[in-house]
């Protein structure tokens, strides 16, 4: 779209020159944000110490913080993924929601099937379903080249109506007031790595597919075509490789990462459908994968960094009344920042 | 379907048809000059809590609006700022602003208004019939009997298209969004007409969103725009970036919008949440026909910086 390509690699620097752009950003980010708190009548240090430190004190907070962890790792790959090939998935909270759909429907109609069997079935179903509400944009840009950012975003608004429908005519829980779906049989629940807090296994299963991305992106021949691609369709078509393919790939291996983050969260922590399930994962995914500029393994650690805001957040609500609206706009106001240090280092 | 029944339908179409062309006359305003912003969800989101609140505060609906059009104003210098200034990719610093103006205007409204039981509330806006060509039959039913924004925006549409069609100003500023190199090279200011596009359109998308709580709800809810702002961008597209087809394809839209709420009524045994995914639905298609013969402005999105040896 610009001169400037998303995921472009800088110039191997030594770490902290590397670094100091992203703690300035968040520095920055805070002081502006602690301005605006501090002209509303908030105890900004108080507020400070809660978000940041409510994660990493507790035990408590620090398993809340994993938990968020998961779907924000996942959300982040859906759009890091197709961005490799400079094609951009706005639609992960849509693919989120169809994967949590397919879990739910197996999780409900299998409920007999032992767990060896279930879980991975339900989980292979959230990544077909999610890659499948991928594949219908990525089949327009494929056949009409379609502009893929409208349409991505325009399956997530479908994709609502799907959940409520699902939620509120097939498996209804009656006994909810909000729209949500009776629970999944027990065998299709995720394993717990510890039981109170709980904590699910979905955590290592993130880790692992973390890992192949990575490897995948970086590693592989099939990774550096999809890289190739992205930094010059033109040149890689040259060289033989079916760029239109190749956008659909990417797009539908980003959708399947939608899929199994809403599987997981299905599987491993509502055991049942709900109205909303999908927070704000679709806005953090993508500045999660901004921030980390298409880097693989740098995605968990920015995921984690946020999981920890996130968590602060919802303590913040709690104990200090502050909405958890002002969170997300720190992050976005990093995210400004960061990008803003580029220019400084143009100069 | 009796007669009755037409002619209201047509004037809610005309009704819903306002934020349509609001959003998409900011959209292709900005478009012209060649920026591409896609924060019209925040920007509208922003603008309906932002001008909802002054609104409320003043209980006068024409300083909701002018706040909502002073928010949008600085959504659309900070936009002009990162990209035309400090040469930031139009996307990127779009979806920034996107997330901004969503949790912005919820932050907002939270903090003003804190928790309550009763949603606090204004009076939507009357109709403002006008004499005599309210009048007349049919015609002035669907036309003239409506609120002052369906008027300001058919009064919108016409204007820009004087000016973007009829002036050389506005001749200057197209030329931007075509060739930037070539507009500069005539002494146009290719800076100058960028901020004065971002910030014009970013007011015009602003008050798309503040009709939304002032005429349909009378409060300020969450995702209140649902969806409106994104599919505003899709209208801009297959209008081809000309307020003409913009109207046309707006009407198509509201048209949409309104026969997908009645059909609910009207029922038929179709579940409503299957109506509710047809303006979504009728976008992706429109963009497939669309795509055919669209004429997008030669340099949308992209950055122009004077000191580059090749655009």
């Amino acid at each position: 779209m610009s001169e400037t390509a998303l995921t472009s690699s800088k110039p191997k620097n030594s770490l902290l020159s590397q670094a100091l752009p992203y703690i300035l950003a968040v520095l920055a980010a805070f002081l502006a944000t602690g301005i605006f708190l501090w002209l509303a009548g908030f105890d900004v240090l108080r507020a400070y110490q809660t978000i940041l430190f409510t994660s990493l004190s507790s035990r408590n907070g620090f398993i809340q913080t994993l938990l968020k962890f998961v779907p924000l790792v996942l959300t982040a790959l859906a759009f890091t993924i197709p961005s490799k090939a400079n094609k951009f998935n706005i639609g992960s909270e849509g693919q989120l929601l169809l994967g949590a759909t397919g879990a739910v429907a197996v999780g409900i109609l299998f409920a007999d099937l032992p767990s060896i069997i279930l879980i991975p079935l339900c989980l292979l179903a959230g990544i077909i379903c999610g890659g499948f509400w991928a594949l219908v944009p990525a089949w327009l840009l494929y056949r009409f080249g379609i502009n893929e950012i409208l349409s991505t975003v325009l399956m997530n608004f479908i994709s609502f109506q799907v959940i409520d429908y699902v939620a509120t005519e097939i498996w209804r829980d009656p006994l909810a007031g909000h729209p949500t779906t009776i629970a999944i049989g027990e065998n299709a629940e995720l394993p717990l790595l510890v039981s109170s807090p709980p904590l699910h296994s979905g955590i290592i299963i993130v880790l692992i597919v973390a890992a192949l991305v990575y490897f995948y992106t970086d590693y592989t021949s099939a990774g550096y075509e999809l890289v190739a691609t992205g930094s010059n369709a033109k040149a890689a078509k040259v060289y033989g490789i079916n760029t239109r393919v190749l956008f659909v790939l990417a797009l539908v291996l980003g959708g399947a990462m939608g899929g199994l983050a809403g599987a997981i969260e299905v599987t491993g922590n509502h055991h049942r459908l709900i109205e909303g399930m999908q927070s704000n994962f679709l806005p953090l995914g993508i500045i999660i994968g901004l921030l980390s500029r298409g880097n693989h393994a740098a995605i968990p650690f920015v995921a984690f960094f946020i999981a920890v805001l996130e968590v602060g957040a919802s303590a913040l609500q709690r104990t200090m009344f502050i909405p958890v609206e002002l969170v997300f706009i720190v992050e976005a106001l990093i995210l400004i920042f960061v990008l803003l240090s580029d220019f400084v280092r143009r100069k | 379907m009796d007669f009755e029944l037409i002619i209201g339908f047509a004037g809610l179409v005309f009704l819903a048809m306002v934020p349509y062309i609001f959003a998409g006359l900011g959209t292709m305003l900005a478009g012209q000059t060649g920026l591409f912003i896609v924060a019209q969800e925040g920007i509208m989101l922003t603008g309906a809590s932002i001008g909802f609140l002054g609104a409320y505060w003043t209980d006068n609906l024409f300083v909701g609006v002018l706040t909502a059009i002073v928010a949008g104003g600085l959504f659309g210098l900070a936009f002009a700022f990162f990209t035309t200034t400090l040469n930031m990719n139009q996307f990127v610093t779009g979806l920034a602003l996107f997330f901004v103006g969503l949790a912005l205007s919820t932050l907002i409204f939270k903090l003003a208004i804190g928790v309550t039981l009763t949603p606090p509330l204004v009076p939507t806006l009357d109709k403002l019939p006008i004499p005599l060509l309210s009048q007349i039959p049919v015609v002035g039913d669907i036309l003239f009997n409506q609120n002052i924004f369906v008027y300001l925006s058919l009064l919108l549409s016409g204007a820009l298209y004087y000016f973007l069609y009829r002036t050389s100003y506005g001749l200057e500023l197209r030329s931007i969004g075509e060739n930037p190199k070539a507009a500069d090279s005539l002494g146009i200011n290719v800076k100058r007409g960028r901020y004065f596009a971002a910030i014009g359109g970013a007011m015009l998308i602003s008050m798309a969103g503040v009709f939304l709580p002032l005429v349909y709800t009378g409060t300020f809810t969450e995702g209140i725009t649902q969806g409106r702002g994104w599919l505003a961008i899709a209208l801009t597209f297959f209008g081809g970036w000309r307020p003409h087809t913009i109207f046309i394809g707006a009407l198509f839209f509201a048209a949409v919008d309104v026969f997908a709420l009645r059909a609910q009524v009207f029922g038929g045994g179709i579940p409503h949440q299957f109506l509710l995914t047809m303006p979504y639905i009728a976008t992706l298609l429109i963009m497939v026909f669309g795509s055919r013969w669209v004429r997008v402005p030669t340099f949308l999105g992209q950055n122009y910086d004077r000191e580059k040896r090749s655009v």
